[in-house]
């Protein structure tokens, strides 16, 4: 057990920032603040994603053969906190590197690794994730999008049919890693497939769902009998579910929603002292306590890194690291709300901005009470009812 | 990074756990508890046994080539020691004492503050110890506690406390110039690593409990509302132990010892509430091994000018630098 860096990933941490600062736009902190579905850093993440393909970072943890250089992932991690501590540059991207490039090169085809690899790490497609349905939230082995395998003279092609919702960064992506069920007798973890769907195919069609967390954040996708060809389908069809716990195993940890948190909290410090709020000990004691919850995400979060470096299985150190992320957004955004007090009335204002992304942590990437239900079960061997 | 025990590591920690199976545990702990002498009440035999099998030099043993303390190792043994419920000051031993002193006294040692010391509050193994560390602003005074009246005084909170009759005859032996900002570090460290141990015991045995405990036809520990606070309370356990172990890693710097014991007596005062509410009423009794641990971790937030304290140095270490 110990906790210092290596030369090497220091050196790294290094670089990185240095290229940060020479890249990133003098308006990237007012681009930033919409978050990485915004339309102008979903704009910039092509371009900046395709520098750091240049400088061979974009996916420097993936194996040679696909293109990466094989980095542990404590490396791509030290990137991942660079790129949050700073906004997440990278957009949706991060998705594409941290685990739609994993499944394709663990469950893909040759074809399918020749046609998706490449792009992922040229750092110039956007992708979404279609999982969650009207029906299937938190219990998504409850969803219905139906795709039905259908032959037209020797040819056989999907049709797909329902509806996917919540679906981030859709209205910009390129591909949905779409989770749909093949097979209709199937019920709950049976008889699904991931099919891998361009976009811009006919009958697809995205809707934009109003909410108070900002524009263009929430969408719908409608499927309305949607032809693709079946080699779309990634892995053996009907094993989907095995499909996505794999590739989402350490994923709920994937964004470093801490780094971001500790940066806004310097920000709000720094403002706090300026204002003369320092002398306030209850101000001094938010302070004190948010800076600690932001640390504690971070160990949480290290130590499943740590597993993943060490090829561990998961364990459940992965929900407890991603249910303290939540508190500590939560935590943190609130807190700009009350040290920036009546200021953050205003729309788009550093604190209603923090905020607003800050707000729906606990429900996105999976609700923190399915998370605190596996940590019951699996970290404290809990008896079921 | 690495935040698995290397080989050497494991075996500090097997070799402590064997030691305190033997000689510690709450059993042990409750009736040192009951004992109605002063002496009887501190676990002198474990005190011996930890220097004997040498854990109590531990971090100046085992220091790097560099010279910098083992602390990391010190903090794993602490650990063990407040999970087994151990009645010795073994954490201002371990952690603080060798940050202070080369040759640290043999004996226990006490460990206050100078406020505490003028309002004569109780402190913790004052009546046992043979030395005494008072913090104050800039220095840490010792003394020799060995012809200082000292008075057991009664508590709940689970350890040995004890208050000085006179401070009159109470003598410095010696000052530790420049020492309190170092001894403060330490301290904080200290009681995030004895709150971490502490509360581990504390949930296992509530955990443990709640797996046999049926009502309503199934176990009480099904119940969904009582896995989820559960739940907290591991997550709140574990993320003390990585930040104390890290803090203690990296020789307590300011921020890091602050924000550990921060989060970790935050953590406490959940743990405390959690643990006795879904224990119910066997909860408060001393058939149940709850209180060994529970009542403890009240007294640790009360060191130091706890959670407060904590987090008041987390800002002074963080950004009042950036004070214009
Ligand atoms: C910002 C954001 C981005 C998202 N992006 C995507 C995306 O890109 N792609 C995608 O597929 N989905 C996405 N989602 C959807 C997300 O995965 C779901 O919102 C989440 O799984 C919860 O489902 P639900 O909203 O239907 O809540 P429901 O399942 O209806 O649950 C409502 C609430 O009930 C409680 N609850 C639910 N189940 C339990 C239980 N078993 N025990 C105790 N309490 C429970 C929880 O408090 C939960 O919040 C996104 C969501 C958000 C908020």
């Amino acid at each position: 057990m110990e906790f210092d860096w290596s030369q090497q990933d220091r050196e790294h941490r290094q670089e990185v920032r240095e290229f940060l600062a020479a890249e990133l736009p003098d308006n990237w902190e007012e681009m930033s603040r919409h978050g990485p579905g915004g339309d102008s850093q979903a704009a910039f993440s092509r371009h900046f994603c395709g520098r750091l393909a240049e400088k061979g970072w974009l996916t420097q943890h993936w194996p040679g053969e696909y293109g990466g250089r094989d980095c542990e992932p404590w490396r791509h991690s030290i990137l991942g906190e660079e790129m949050w501590a700073v906004g997440e540059p990278r957009g949706s991207q991060y998705m594409n590197v941290n685990w739609i490039g994993p499944s394709i090169m663990h469950f893909g085809t040759e074809a399918q690794k020749a046609l998706h690899l490449p792009k992922i790490s040229a750092g110039d497609v956007l992708w979404c994730q279609g999982f969650s349905e009207p029906e299937a939230g938190s219990d998504l082995a409850a969803l219905r999008t139906r795709a039905e395998k259908v032959a037209s003279g020797s040819d056989e092609h999907y049709v797909i049919n329902g509806s996917k919702i919540w679906t981030s960064y859709c209205n910009h992506a390129d591909y949905i890693f779409l989770l749909v069920r093949t097979d209709p007798d199937s019920s709950r973890t049976r008889g699904i497939s991931v099919l891998l769907i361009p976009m811009d195919t006919p009958g697809i069609e995205v809707r934009e769902i109003p909410s108070v967390v900002g524009e263009r954040y929430f969408h719908e996708v409608f499927f309305t009998d949607v032809r693709v060809p079946c080699d779309v389908l990634l892995g053996e069809e009907h094993t989907g579910w095995n499909v996505v716990t794999h590739a989402l195993q350490f994923e709920r940890v994937g964004a470093a929603r801490y780094a971001r948190a500790a940066l806004t909290l310097d920000h709000i410090a720094r403002v706090a002292a300026e204002r003369g709020m320092l002398d306030d000990p209850i101000v001094v004691d938010r302070l004190g306590e948010a800076r600690a919850l932001c640390e504690a995400a971070r160990v949480l979060v290290y130590k499943v890194i740590d597993l993943r470096a060490k090829g561990s299985p998961p364990t459940a150190d992965t929900q407890l690291a991603r249910v303290l992320s939540t508190n500590c957004d939560n935590a943190i955004g609130r807190l700009a709300l009350e040290i920036f007090g009546p200021e953050s009335r205003q729309y788009a204002s550093y604190a209603d901005n923090n905020f607003r992304l800050a707000m729906t942590a606990g429900v996105a990437v999976g609700a923190t009470e399915v998370q605190l239900n596996l940590i019951a079960s699996r970290f404290l061997e809990l008896p079921r009812e | 990074m690495d935040f698995e025990l290397n080989e050497d590591q494991q075996a500090i920690v097997e070799a402590v756990d064997r030691l305190l199976a033997q000689q510690a545990g709450p059993a042990r702990a409750t009736a040192l508890g009951n004992s109605d002498t002063v002496e009887g009440s501190y676990d002198f035999a474990l005190h011996s046994a930890l220097d004997e099998a040498g854990f109590s030099c531990i971090a100046r043993d085992l220091a790097r080539e560099d010279g910098t303390p083992a602390a990391l190792e010190a903090a794993l043994i602490v650990e063990a020691v407040s999970r087994a419920g151990g009645v010795v000051a073994a954490a201002t031993q371990l952690l603080v004492a060798p940050a202070l002193l080369a040759e640290p006294p043999a004996g226990p040692i006490a460990l206050c503050t100078r406020r505490e010391l003028e309002q004569g509050t109780p402190v913790r193994y004052l009546a046992q110890a043979s030395t005494l560390w008072v913090v104050d602003e800039a220095a840490v005074t010792q003394h020799n506690l060995e012809d200082v009246a000292v008075a057991p005084v009664r508590t709940s909170f689970g350890y040995p406390m004890g208050r000085i009759e006179a401070t009159g005859n109470l003598h410095s032996v010696g000052e530790l110039h420049n020492a309190a900002a170092d001894a403060r570090r330490w301290w904080r460290v200290a009681l995030a690593v004895e709150a971490t141990g502490t509360m581990q015991a504390a949930l296992n045995c509530v955990v443990g409990y709640l797996k046999q405990r049926r009502q309503f036809g199934r176990a009480i520990g099904s119940f969904q509302a009582v896995q989820h606070r559960l739940s907290e309370c591991a997550i709140q356990v574990e993320a003390s132990r990585w930040l104390a172990r890290e803090a203690a890693y990296h020789n307590a710097p300011e921020e890091a010892a602050a924000v550990a014991a921060a989060f970790a007596l935050a953590a406490a005062d959940q743990l405390f509430t959690e643990t006795h509410q879904l224990s119910g009423a066997i909860g408060f009794t001393h058939d149940f091994d709850l209180h060994v641990w529970s009542m403890r971790l009240l007294a640790l937030r009360q060191e130091l000018d706890g959670v407060g304290g904590a987090r008041r140095a987390v800002v002074d270490a963080r950004w009042r630098d950036a004070t214009p």
